[in-house]
């Protein structure tokens, strides 16, 4: 559900509930930490816990945008962009850029409907550019 | 409310523990038939200590916890509290043994604490604003403004994949370079533009190499109105450049580890 509220050119959206994604990066690694609090009586309950979130620069994601640069090509006709030649002869490029965040989406998709998951008790989570 | 006794020792019993979505003022109520996280939740409650509450249910100890509906149901649970009343909203996962350990480990111990946070939350909430570059024009924005970027493109685009693997890594790299600093400095841009509506901000780490802004604000409740127009505003320069999202009005996530006097 979103609304978006349309202003004369940009618009910005306002979800009306969070989603799945959004909820993990919320709820994960923000908010009180309790057994910084408690030491005696938290219970070490099992977590399905997600490590996946991470944006790392690799020649994966080089060549990624390397593709998208691909893509482009094939919509100069119409915007045009100086200094460029188009040449449109492969103009199609693979689609199959994928961002993380979708990837991990599927990811929790998956395990949530097979029960299983990466059980990690705690949730190790890198980050970089 | 039940005191669950636990043996904790007897592991082949079925046990119960309480899970903790976070703290609260004590005067106010829980809509009877709310149910919690967990596999068979239990009905959400308040524990009360003085004049605070641990919003808390029953989970089952033998259940591991986390599914998609687990996640979604401790946010709802916590942001809908968020809406009405100033709310400390702990980590995922928190669950300790027992009622009791609530109190005497929880409330009881840290009451200045929380209570001292839950004054600085009076009247605010959270807002988180997310970003997304649109590919093309933020590429294109790249080429545009680097000529080792547009000198490689010509030499990749269309070729053969593999025979211009190098060029193509060559050119990622820059463009991937490129985004981190435009994502810094849209960044930037998004707290000067807000600057004058917000309490108090905090940049989430990108979580997609597209992201563009990804920051929570804290907002007097008052401000809401402001804070959005401001976004509206932002929303037209960055048309067709960057899709803006807002979320909220969200418990203070991103705030409640690090408040503090006059923040």
């Amino acid at each position: 559900m979103t609304t978006a509220i349309q202003s004369g050119g940009g618009s910005l959206s306002r979800p009306q509930s969070s989603g799945l994604a959004d909820v993990l990066d919320t709820i994960l690694d923000k908010g009180l930490v309790i057994d910084a609090y408690v030491r005696v009586s938290l219970v070490g309950i099992e977590l399905l816990t997600i490590d996946a979130r991470v944006v790392i620069a690799s020649v994966d994601t080089y060549l990624r945008f390397a593709e998208a640069v691909d893509r482009l090509d094939i919509s100069q006709d119409k915007e045009g962009l100086p200094g460029l030649v188009g040449n449109m002869q492969e103009g199609g490029a693979k689609h199959k850029t994928k961002g993380a965040l979708d990837a991990a989406g599927d990811k929790l998709r998956e395990f949530a409907s097979d029960g299983q998951g990466e059980r990690a008790p705690r949730r190790s989570r890198r980050e970089g550019n | 409310m039940p005191a669950h006794s636990q043996t904790r020792d007897s592991s082949t019993e079925q046990q119960t523990a309480v899970y903790v979505y976070g703290i609260l003022p004590a005067d106010t109520d829980i809509e009877p038939g709310t149910a919690g996280v967990g596999d068979e939740p239990g009905e959400v409650r308040l524990i009360r200590h003085r004049d605070l509450a641990a919003m808390v249910s029953d989970v089952r100890i033998d259940k591991p916890l986390g599914r998609p509906e687990d996640l979604t149901g401790h946010e709802e649970l916590l942001d809908s509290a968020a809406r009405d009343l100033p709310v400390l909203p702990l980590r995922f996962g928190a669950v300790v043994t027992d009622d009791e350990a609530v109190t005497s480990e929880l409330l009881q111990p840290h009451y200045d604490e929380f209570a001292g946070a839950l004054d600085e939350l009076d009247g605010r909430t959270e807002y988180v604003v997310k970003g997304r570059y649109d590919e093309r024009t933020l590429i294109r924005e790249v080429l545009a403004e680097n000529k080792d970027a547009a000198a490689l493109s010509e030499q990749v685009m269309g070729r053969d994949q593999d025979a211009t693997r190098d060029a193509r890594i060559q050119l990622g790299e820059i463009l991937g370079n490129a985004i981190s600093a435009k994502r810094e400095e849209d960044t930037r841009s998004l707290g000067d533009a807000l600057a004058g509506h917000v309490v108090a901000s905090a940049v989430r780490p990108p979580t997609h190499e597209l992201d563009a802004v990804y920051t929570a604000f804290l907002v007097e409740t008052s401000e809401e109105p402001e804070l959005e127009r401001a976004l509206e505003r932002l929303a037209r320069d960055w048309e067709g450049r960057v899709e803006l999202t807002l979320m909220g009005p969200l418990a203070a996530y991103d705030f409640v580890a690090t408040i503090e006097p006059g923040t």
